[in-house]
């Protein structure tokens, strides 16, 4: 076995230019616009399985259909409760491992049926921000995304643009922000989808962001 | 005084002296300071910024505007706004623009439509002569016998559809789609409507208000001082009030259950419409009125217009209508109309009013307006008819909100009955009653409150004040004739036609007249039809009713409809690389792939003769984890799966309940409860529901999780003798025959890359490896494979190539070699078919399948003539000329140098080396050998290295 190129991550959206940062290739791009649009792919995803009943909403701290920063032991991480008995927890890039063990350990505690599956190479994960992100987001979905029916941090899964999608309002520094979270294969089509829907309000690209 | 001839409306406009465009006016539009070239029929015009097109040619003399439906009689301007049936253009490529509403725009190519040679002489006007036998019912009566003729009657109507013409041709702007959740929705933005919009707002509600016009106002905008400084102040509060999304040039065109109203917006750069999908939790319908027309001989000649559309002509666009009026009115704004007229020049040669008994029998003329016969006979030159003679309340959104309006014999219109008003929805302005502008105001802002306190969930009700429907007297028709609907030239006579033939229901009148089915809908004509109708039969008004108004509001083009459809597509992590490489891209389902890179052929002898890669990720894959999974498999798939062991890959074939092949794939175990399954690519979402639904319906107990993964690892499939050697380059996975064995699964790392799952198994029927990489590795685990295996002459390869490659094995694809009706033992599957399993979906019918044992079999097929590649689907037949089966798959063999194919064939004619007769879709019939479906190494020496 010969090991030639130091192995290198790569997000489902087309960056251009790149730039390498912690093994990824992201975009290498900086909005100066206040509205845009990001792939977060880099994050770590981990996807867990539980009963939607029992003691594991408790363990992970969220239920259905919200979202909310913790720590779960390896640091700031969000965790999303995407489906009824279904979470996805994000964390900093590369903390995938350790962040599926750690659930694992929390849920161990439980005695449920659980499963905890890294799948972030799995999903894209893309973050719209913005005062305007709801009105871009309107031109392709049909949820009502007003801060009285989705105030930040709830989580949904819809379709935008025919796909369906895990849409969680995560705001930013009080500004409307949302992470949209789509099968990997379908990342740069809602990437296009997106700033198709949001050229009239200047939608822009910009490189990676993280979590915080 | 001197009338305007009619030749004026064409060509010969610029010829006109005198323009009638006014001095400037207090509420006028037009931006006079520039102006905007366009062409009418081919001439040059000129008009003022917020001119509509309407208004332009008006101002410039022109009185003709259109021919009618059926006559083609010459129609001019009626209602000047959006509803004018008379100004129905075409604009360069666009159909059936309304010319009085749609403002022109420099370069406008404007024309009249349906008319020949021209406008000014239409040689179908040569309808009218034949106008006694072509009365409703004309073509039921005409068009029905011979029916062998029937297709020549179409071809020979449709040359008389009054309709523009369209391009195919896509321009640059496109059709847009919106979703909105606004808390109240106000339809129309007159005072009452911006009234209702601002008191919402102040109650904390978010509103969308929605107004057809261009601008705010309604009939404010054409009204005197007071009527200005009203309109600046409500104006001003609006643009000042946070909260109202103003949409104007939109229309509200329906409302459907819990408040879902499609929006039809206009004006938007680069769009041509945009259709809002709105969810709305009040609805506030402030339409205003609508002014109705009178009934009588020749109402249709151009010069006979309504009161308000001659103030807006005067008020709005600073146009002289005409230059010597007479007027009849039955109401203060007919009054207004006879200021309105004389301030601007007109001569008002007689002001007949029906309050004082005063009436009309008959306009004459040819072409135009030139007089007017008064209820005693009198004749008056004149080239201006006005009416005012009575309102029509649009009552549609209300009616598909379930409300049935009730006739009102003193106001002389259908008015709301709010008993029957669901409470998200509410009426505003002049649609409930009548008042002066502070009372209109003062109703519209308590709705406004009101609904939003609706909308908000808030605790009091509001006390909304009444608005009383002023009198007025009940005029629809002089008893003479006319056309009660302009849009479809049906008569006074076509309706008391009607009912005389025994349609004496104003629904039946409708539908066997086609009155009210114009694009106006019924907003002109509706009142006045039911009013003649119940005169033909004797009813009253109230006791014959109106026809059912339904969505849509106002005619919605097929492209606001459509929008830009969203079409998905997905990529593989390896598609830039794909596309660097010139592959030709195949669209299999959602997915975009490779389908070759150039010559197929080659990339099968590359597979055969060394190695090649395919990009495989589309393939399904669901990560399966539990104690339950075994029990879930035996459930799903056919054979047995008790004692799979760690480590290893088991081919497995689902069938529904009806024994018919649903998907094949590959399942091995990675540890004690957790298995990785795959499908085939068009599967995946299939196979997850089907799964899904037999766990949580069935066997909701079973402790399984089930996730879906196809796109989570980038599959790369490395198949060919030299595979090996290639792999072993990148992994630290033992490749030797004995340590990884056919049909087996391990994980390892593969380039670097951690978490591969590596399958040994053989769709090409070479030696080959499934590696499935974290798909945000797959490019650069791709790049290494290429860059490797260099030296081995490695090959990418593509879906064709491996198609041939499995088709060479006599590999089954399920969808393209099974059909919805291919049972399990006809896809050839007997050995993998357990019927001693205790249970498994399909096993009941495949029982039964086997116990008939008279199924069609899939078969080897090689034509005798091995250049010939019978087409996939061509029919096999029987002895008799019968058909007896197809050709499932078919190809030219690289391998073999011949062609070779599968089949599905009846069971008698299935036996290795029974010759069949193929016929192929030109009608030839060749000869084919049934095989054997393995063409290349049957005894699979090749794979099992």
């Amino acid at each position: 076995m010969s090991d030639r190129t130091p192995p290198l991550a790569r997000g489902p959206v087309a960056v251009d230019p790149g730039v390498v940062r912690d093994g990824w290739e992201v975009d290498a791009r900086v909005a100066t616009g206040p509205l845009t649009l990001s792939d977060e792919s880099p994050l770590a995803k981990v996807h867990v399985r539980a009963p939607f009943d029992g003691a594991s909403p408790a363990a992970l701290g969220v239920g259905f259909g919200r979202a909310a920063r913790a720590d779960l032991g390896t640091g700031d991480v969000l965790v999303v409760g995407s489906g009824p008995g279904e979470w996805l927890v994000l964390g900093a890039p590369n903390t995938a491992g350790a962040l599926r063990a750690a659930i694992e350990e929390r849920l161990a505690g439980t005695g449920e049926f659980t499963t905890v599956l890294d799948l972030t190479h799995g999903r894209a994960l893309l973050r719209l921000t913005g005062r305007d992100a709801a009105t871009v987001l309107a031109a392709v979905c049909a949820i009502d995304l007003s801060d009285t029916v989705t105030p930040d941090g709830t989580a949904l899964r819809s379709s935008l643009a025919a796909v369906v999608t895990d849409l969680v309002r995560d705001d930013q520094d009080q500004t409307a922000s949302y992470l949209l979270h789509v099968e990997r294969s379908s990342g740069q089509y809602l990437a296009d989808a997106l700033l198709d829907a949001g050229a009239p309000s200047r939608l822009e690209i910009t490189g990676f962001r993280g979590l915080s | 005084m001197s009338l305007l001839p009619l030749s004026r409306g064409t060509r010969g406009t610029r010829a006109i002296p005198d323009s009638a465009r006014l001095g400037p006016q207090p509420g006028e539009v037009i931006d006079r300071g520039r102006s905007v070239p366009f062409t009418w029929n081919g001439a040059a015009h000129s008009a003022h910024p917020g001119d509509t097109i309407a208004s332009a040619l008006a101002a410039a003399g022109v009185r003709v505007f259109s021919r009618s439906y059926k006559y083609h009689r010459p129609r001019g301007l009626l209602t000047a706004d959006y509803l004018d049936p008379g100004a129905f253009l075409q604009v360069g490529d666009e159909p059936n623009v309304r010319g009085a509403h749609r403002l022109v725009e420099p370069g406008m190519e404007v024309s009249s439509q349906n008319t020949w040679p021209s406008l000014r002489f239409d040689v179908k006007a040569v309808n009218q002569l034949a106008g006694r036998f072509l009365a409703t019912g004309f073509y039921y009566k005409t068009f029905i016998k011979p029916e062998p003729l029937w297709p020549l009657y179409e071809k020979v109507l449709r040359r008389f559809v009054h309709a523009g013409t369209i391009t195919p041709e896509v321009g640059a702007a496109y059709y847009d789609h919106r979703y909105a959740h606004p808390d109240v929705v106000v339809a129309g933005g007159g005072p009452a409507g911006m009234a209702a919009a601002l008191a919402a707002a102040r109650g904390g509600a978010s509103v969308m208000l929605v107004e057809e016009n261009h601008h705010l106002g309604g009939h404010l905008r054409y009204g005197d001082t007071a009527d200005l400084a009203a309109l600046a102040e409500l104006r001003a509060q609006v643009a000042g009030q946070p909260g109202i999304e103003v949409l104007t040039d939109s229309v509200v065109t329906g409302r459907f259950d819990d408040n879902w109203i499609p929006v039809v917006q206009r004006g938007l750069p680069g769009v041509t419409e945009r259709l809002i999908k709105a969810r709305a939790k009040t609805l506030i319908v402030a339409p205003g009125l609508i002014e109705r027309p009178y009934v009588f001989a020749g109402n249709d000649l151009p010069g006979v217009m309504l009161s308000t559309a001659v103030r807006r002509l005067i008020n709005l666009y600073a146009v002289k209508p005409g230059q010597r009026a007479v007027v009849l009115t039955a109401n203060p704004d007919g009054d207004a109309a006879v200021a309105d007229l004389a301030r601007a020049g007109v001569e008002i040669a007689a002001v007949l009013d029906p309050r004082r008994g005063d009436g009309v029998r008959a306009a004459h003329g040819h072409g135009g307006l030139r007089a007017v016969e008064t209820g005693t006979g009198q004749r008056i030159e004149a080239d201006l008819l006005v009416t005012a003679t009575g309102w029509t309340a649009p009552t549609s959104l209300l009616n598909q909100s379930g409300d049935r309006p009730i006739y009102d014999p003193a106001a002389a219109r259908f008015l709301p009955d709010p008993r029957r008003m669901p409470d998200n929805v509410l009426a505003a302005g002049g649609i409930v009653g009548d008042g002066t502008t502070a009372q209109l105001v003062e109703h519209a802002e308590a709705v406004g409150r009101e609904a939003a306190r609706r909308a908000t969930s808030g605790p009091t009700p509001v006390s909304v004040p009444e608005l009383k429907p002023a009198a007025h007297p009940e005029l629809f028709s002089a008893g003479t004739g006319g056309f009660v609907d302009f849009c479809e030239d049906v008569s006074a006579k076509d309706i008391t036609t009607a009912v005389a033939e025994g349609y004496d229901s104003v629904e039946l009148v409708k539908r066997y007249t086609t009155v009210t089915m114009g694009p106006t809908q019924g907003k002109l004509e509706t009142v006045n039809a039911v009013a003649l109708v119940a005169a033909a039969t004797g009813k009253s008004i109230a006791e014959t009713g109106t026809t059912t108004w339904r969505p849509v509001y106002s005619p919605v083009t097929l492209g606001a409809l459509a929008g830009r459809p969203h079409e998905p597509v997905r990529h593989s992590p390896m598609q830039p690389w794909h596309q660097r490489h010139g592959a030709t891209p195949l669209v299999a389902g959602q997915w975009i792939r490779p389908e070759h890179y150039g010559d197929p052929a080659a990339e099968v002898r590359a597979v055969r003769g060394g190695v090649g890669i395919i990009d495989v990720t589309p393939i399904g894959k669901l990560d399966l984890q539990g104690p339950d999974v075994p029990q879930l498999l035996n459930l799903l798939y056919v054979n047995k799966w008790s004692k799979l062991p760690i480590g290893r890959v088991r081919y497995g074939v689902m069938c529904a309940e009806d024994g018919v092949v649903l998907d094949d794939g590959v399942t091995g175990r990675l540890g004690e409860h957790h298995y990785l399954m795959s499908t085939t690519s068009s599967g995946a979402a299939t196979v997850w529901e089907w799964v899904e639904n037999w766990l949580q319906t069935a066997h909701p107990d079973w402790r399984v999780h089930v996730t879906p993964v196809t796109t989570a690892y980038a599959s790369i499939n490395i198949a060919g003798p030299r595979s090996r050697d290639l792999l072993s380059r990148l992994t630290d996975v033992d490749l030797s025959s004995d340590g990884f064995g056919y049909m087996n699964v391990r994980r390892g790392t593969v380039a670097g890359v951690a978490e591969c799952v590596l399958w040994r198994i053989g769709f090409t029927g070479e030696l080959s490896y499934e590696i499935h990489v974290p798909a945000s590795y797959g490019l650069h685990v791709w790049e290494q494979l290429m860059a490797s295996g260099a030296d081995l002459g490695v090959a990418p390869f593509g879906v064709e190539a491996q198609r041939i490659l499995r088709l060479e094995k006599g590999h089954v694809i399920v969808g393209q070699d099974t059909d919805g009706l291919t049972q399990g033992f006809t896809a050839g599957l007997d050995g993998l078919i357990k019927l001693d399993k205790t249970d498994f979906v399909g096993l009941p019918e495949l029982r039964w399948q086997h116990q008939r044992d008279e199924h069609p079999h899939l078969v080897g097929l090689r034509p005798l003539d091995g250049s010939v590649v019978p087409p996939e689907a061509s029919q096999i037949l029987d002895r008799s000329g019968g058909i007896a089966g197809r050709v499932t798959s078919s190809r030219m063999s690289p391998t073999l140098g011949r062609a070779i194919g599968l089949a599905q064939i009846d069971r008698d004619l299935a036996a290795v080396g029974t010759h069949v007769t193929v016929r192929l879709p030109d009608g030839r019939d060749i000869t084919a050998e049934i095989t054997d479906a393995v063409h290349v190494d049957p005894e699979g020496e090749r794979q099992r290295v």
